[in-house]
């Protein structure tokens, strides 16, 4: 084992930076631990101090994005007090970090194919993701603000339908993909909650008629 | 493999470009090499490179060229012998996921080309492409559906671009075997929301 580099405990965030932006650029199959090494300015040893392998790195990398998110999610759920802009908050939270950290999400899938670890981490974190999204919208049906159904499948449903919009805001790579890929949700999400999302509250008389 | 026409004699280059197809969606864009899909094509080594400059070359090829034969056969479906409108919609939702076989194959495929496409900027047009051809086969048969009066007035272009997604969305989680997202349970989903806006039957036509 190398030994604790000196200024270690400053070095783990940017090693998980360094790591996306590598990846970003690489992808996974592209991307060495000394590649990585050289982005963040330390050597490959240095690296492998804090992260077994390649694999580990991408996992550490997309689960601090994740935790950022749900640390940000958290102070927004004390901001927002209707379910209703929690979950339009979630949506264009989701679809605006889309073409910059989409591309970390569409290599870890064929990961998941072919390797059990990252297969384990995708779960773990979706099923994170899919859970607090069902959180917002059980709330929001005791408040009678939705209408029934079983939020879990609703989760499962807006996870993958962003999922799939995603997609085409990473290879579109503009505001305008953004934008659409919101309305998109957002009219899926009126019509199985019964809640108008796409305009401010009490403007209900302006509902669009479907057009984009 | 992908329907090819019976009366084509397959030439060494389709021949490479076939064994590239099966290559990608075994190994993955990454572990491909040419060796391999030289002795899968009964090819030498050198009339790959004879035929394609490079192999960024024949990875693009090879995705384009699976992609325009499924897409032909899938068009080429639309004969008309579907029972209804809807049985046809539902035909086509089934044509875009990962069942086992030949669409599993496509899909391996089709991910792989997302992998490319959102670092380089050649492959997007392929992507994009892509995309607009499956567009314009889920919004032409929405299309008729609405003309025969079998299904409600819609704006199609939205509800083509939320189907699309879903699919996506759905079918890359049934590829890699999420336990949350089943293939039925898929299927039932992308069918309800269509019917929901076509004012169909929410019951999936039986596959």
């Amino acid at each position: 084992m190398s030994p604790r580099p000196a200024t270690a405990h400053l070095r783990r965030p940017e090693i998980l930076a360094a790591a996306r932006e590598v990846i970003r650029e690489r992808g996974v199959n592209g991307t060495r631990i000394a590649d990585v090494a050289e982005r963040v300015g330390t050597s490959p040893p240095a690296v492998l101090y804090y992260f077994e392998s390649k694999e580990e790195l991408l996992r550490e990398a997309l689960t601090e994005v994740e935790e950022r998110f749900y640390a940000e999610l958290q102070s927004e759920l004390t901001r927002i007090p209707s379910a209703r802009d929690r979950l339009v908050w979630l949506v264009e939270s989701t679809v605006d970090s889309g073409d910059y950290d989409a591309v970390l999400w569409i290599e870890l899938w064929p990961q998941a194919l072919r390797n059990e670890e990252l297969a384990a981490t995708r779960e773990a974190l979706d099923r994170r993701w899919r859970g607090a999204i069902a959180e917002i919208i059980h709330e929001g049906q005791q408040r009678g603000e939705f209408a029934g159904g079983d939020p879990d499948e609703l989760a499962r449903l807006t996870a993958s339908l962003l999922d799939g919009l995603l997609i085409q805001v990473a290879l579109e790579d503009s505001e305008v993909s953004s934008a659409r890929a919101e309305e998109l949700c957002l009219a899926v999400l009126e019509r199985e909650l019964g809640c108008a999302f796409r305009q401010p509250v009490g403007s209900l008389a302006n509902v669009p008629s479907g057009g984009y | 493999m992908t329907a090819v026409p019976a009366t084509a004699r397959r030439s060494a280059r389709e021949q490479i470009l076939d064994a590239a197809v099966e290559r990608i969606a075994s190994d993955g864009i990454d572990g491909v090499r040419i060796a391999r899909i030289a002795m899968d094509a009964r090819v030498s080594t050198s009339l790959v490179h004879y035929h394609f400059e490079s192999r960024e070359a024949l990875l693009a090829e090879a995705l384009e060229h699976s992609f325009e034969l499924a897409g032909d056969v899938r068009i080429g479906e639309d004969n008309g012998e579907a029972p209804s409108h809807a049985h046809r919609l539902a035909a086509m939702i089934d044509q875009c996921l990962p069942y086992p076989g030949t669409l599993e194959r496509d899909w391996l495929l089709w991910v792989e080309l997302w992998l490319r496409a959102a670092r380089r900027p050649e492959l997007r047009e392929t992507a994009a492409r892509l995309y607009e051809r499956m567009h314009r086969w889920f919004g032409a048969a929405i299309d008729a559906g609405i003309a025969a009066g079998e299904f409600a007035e819609t704006d199609v272009g939205p509800l083509v671009d939320r189907t699309l997604a879903l699919l996506d969305g759905f079918g890359i989680r049934v590829l890699i075997r999420d336990p949350a997202v089943p293939l039925p349970w898929a299927r039932a989903e992308v069918w309800r929301m269509l019917a929901g806006e076509l004012g169909l039957d929410e019951e999936v036509p039986p596959r």
